[in-house]
């Protein structure tokens, strides 16, 4: 079992805080809908180069943060800093070419093709007049090669199944050739082995092009499994982070999802793995 | 998709070289290249994409627009054989020169532009609107030109052509615009609630519309027995009387607008996708919507001053339009030419079906387009592109 003691979490969660800023940040961020405050005062810094992961029990405003940064969402109090300044005081087109975003649930309109989608990741880097360009051509090529979605340029993506459309929607994000991609629950409605798939692509991503990404996943195992820093959340806060070897502790999930568990490593790759349920000893009846 | 791996990441390295004439024959196909079905088109520093089929269907639209017209010009009460219209129309002395010249040929003007500007309108706010259903004939826009145009009529602001001639319709436009321009802003301030909501959009439109049109017909009762039959030929669209006092105004606030149109064709590749989709690829959603709107609701407000609300044009024409091109967005130019197409056709048929009796066109567009409707509403809502996403701008 890893690390149990309460010192060791502790301890990785404030080396994970405080480490090397990085280009995106938020800062006493105050996140809500209507007249429900959502996430309040937090402060977090994403590392660069590095695959973090956002976890946390349902409605906690995993998603709602991560909508924030991607600025879908205008924070009530305090700010996203994008290398130090403010998301809202910089044009939304200068954003998205060093920021990406893929939404929880995009919608493609009817009857488009995948690599008309695809290309429409271009848009940022795009002019009127200017509308396709060789670089163009090399990003769109690139991504949906690297999304193993080139074979299926011509169809329209209302036709292709949730696996491929979701690759398809990487793809897009992919062309857009943002430094930072941050990503909305990308494995929902996939099955095990499209979730594993798309992390994969994900944890590939970041290796080779030295790619920020932030991601909201439900799954802990795969959290642990993927991340480079985790964050847990719960009720708006950041309750741990830092690297998952580190902060993934019975404890820490059974204060962050309220579940008994017991932490193995991964047999795979060593990550630590959540187990439900309580240990069984072997104990005499009362 | 293995192999295609591999070749996708060659170029990353290298550059990309001299790639600017046809790309040389990419591994079977290169569909990765662009856009699905469309042709690069380049221009000095400028590059465009042309998407091939909307462009053979804009050919194909344009032909049997002129052979449209060249109909309505020679049909009519009287026939006017084709060989003497050419004769009029390059300016040749011609026995025929009152009917073609001075009737038939401004009367089509005003019809192939009223046409054209419901069909971009009509293209416009659907798409911002996302649901077919949103044309301006039938989310207040052309209830609420027709409300104060025909307030003025009534109120002796603007006497009809009863009494004043044809230079009071010159008065029309302007009132007409203005109506619609504030039916479409109660329509877009009552839907706003810290976004722009699409499938509220729509449905509030459609209470105004009717409380609009009651309105209407409230001010009808009031007023003078013939004043109010002019106002209903008027608000059942009619080109009758029409000619180059209209036609004059309306072209040049159309040639206006055209750099607006110009840009709409653009902007609205993003607007289809989802909002969270838009934004993410730095698209200012909220005032892209708000300036496809606006455009919309003056070119058809343009369009109902200068022939009244002619129905179904702008619900009908983008719908056909985008069926014929199966483009993600509806193709504006084509859904121009369709437009004009509706209007100029159906005028030809509504003055020739009953004759010596001319019926409004709106009669005709009516009697195609309320069938479609409910084609429309049967079918459901998967119709024109993402249907009642939520979202907010």
């Amino acid at each position: 079992m890893t690390g149990t003691g309460d010192s060791v979490r502790r301890q990785g969660a404030a080396e994970g805080g405080g480490g090397p800023a990085g280009r995106l940040a938020a800062r006493a961020l105050t996140l809500g809908y209507d007249g429900r405050t959502v996430v309040e005062g937090l402060d977090l810094d994403l590392p660069d180069g590095a695959v973090t992961v956002v976890v946390g029990p349902n409605a906690c405003g995993k998603s709602t943060l991560l909508r924030a940064l991607g600025r879908l969402l205008r924070p009530r109090h305090g700010a996203v800093l994008l290398d130090g300044t403010d998301l809202a005081r910089i044009p939304t087109r200068n954003i998205a070419r060093s920021l990406g975003l893929l939404p929880q649930s995009p919608v493609a309109p009817e009857a488009i093709t995948v690599a008309d989608l695809v290309a429409r990741g271009r848009q940022p880097h795009q002019r009127w007049w200017q509308q396709w360009s060789a670089e163009d051509e090399r990003a769109v090529t690139d991504a949906m090669a690297r999304t193993g979605v080139a074979g299926l340029a011509d169809r329209p993506v209302d036709e292709l199944s949730g696996g491929q459309r979701q690759r398809v929607w990487i793809a897009m994000a992919l062309a857009q050739e943002t430094e930072l991609l941050l990503l909305d629950e990308p494995t929902t409605y996939l099955d095990i082995a499209h979730q594993v798939e798309v992390l994969d692509l994900v944890r590939q991503l970041n290796h080779d092009r030295g790619r920020t990404v932030v991601a909201v996943l439900h799954d802990l195992n795969q959290a642990a499994r993927y991340a480079d820093h985790l964050v847990a959340m719960k009720a708006g806060r950041v309750v741990a982070q830092g690297h998952p070897g580190e902060i993934v502790t019975a404890e820490l999930v059974r204060e962050v999802f309220g579940l008994a568990s017991v932490v193995v490593p991964d047999p795979v790759t060593g990550s630590p793995l959540v187990v439900p349920g309580r240990p069984r000893l072997p104990r005499p009846a009362p | 998709m293995t192999d295609r791996k591999v070749t996708g990441r060659v170029p990353r390295q290298g550059g990309v070289p001299g790639r600017r004439t046809p790309p040389p024959g990419p591994p079977r196909g290169g569909s990765a290249v662009r856009p699905t079905g469309h042709a690069l088109v380049r221009a000095g520093r400028g590059s465009f994409l042309v998407h091939r089929r909307a462009a053979v269907a804009a050919v194909v639209l344009t032909v049997f627009l002129a052979a449209v017209c060249g109909a309505y010009l020679s049909v009519g009460e009287s026939f006017v054989p084709p060989s003497q219209v050419v004769d009029v129309l390059v300016g040749r002395p011609s026995a025929h020169e009152l009917v073609v010249g001075t009737l038939r040929l401004p009367r089509m003007t005003v019809g192939l532009m009223v046409g054209a500007a419901f069909g971009v309108a009509g293209g416009l706010i659907q798409t911002v609107a996302r649901n077919p259903l949103a044309s301006p004939d039938i989310i207040g826009i052309s209830q609420g030109a027709s409300a104060l145009t025909v307030a003025a009529m009534t109120f002796g602001v603007a006497p009809p052509a009863v009494g004043g001639g044809t230079a009071t319709y010159a008065v029309l436009p302007y009132l007409s615009v203005a109506g619609g321009v504030l039916a479409a802003a109660l329509v877009y301030v009552v839907a706003w609630r810290g976004g722009l909501h699409a499938t509220r959009f729509v449905l509030i439109g459609i209470g105004c519309a009717v409380a609009l049109r009651s309105v209407t017909h409230l001010f009808l009762t009031k007023g003078d027995y013939l004043v109010a039959q002019q106002a209903q030929v008027w608000m059942t669209g009619s080109l009758n009387g029409r000619g180059w006092a209209e036609a004059a105004p309306l072209g040049g606030a159309l040639l206006v607008l055209l750099p607006g149109v110009l840009w709409a064709a653009r902007a609205q590749r993003a607007v289809v996708l989802d909002d969270g989709t838009a934004t993410a690829l730095g698209v200012r959603l909220g005032r892209t919507r708000l300036g496809l709107v606006a455009l919309g609701v003056v070119l058809a407000s343009l369009a109902t001053g200068a022939a009244g609300p002619v129905d179904f044009v702008a619900l009908l024409a983008p719908q056909i339009a985008r069926r014929m091109t199966r483009t993600a967005q509806i193709p504006l130019l084509c859904s121009a030419l369709l437009g004009a197409v509706l209007v100029v056709l159906g005028d030809l048929l509504a003055r020739k079906l009953f004759a010596p009796t001319e019926l409004p066109v709106g009669v005709l567009t009516a009697a195609v387009g309320a069938p479609y409707l409910l084609w429309l509403v049967v079918r459901g809502p998967r119709t024109g592109g993402c249907a009642a996403t939520g979202g907010t701008a």
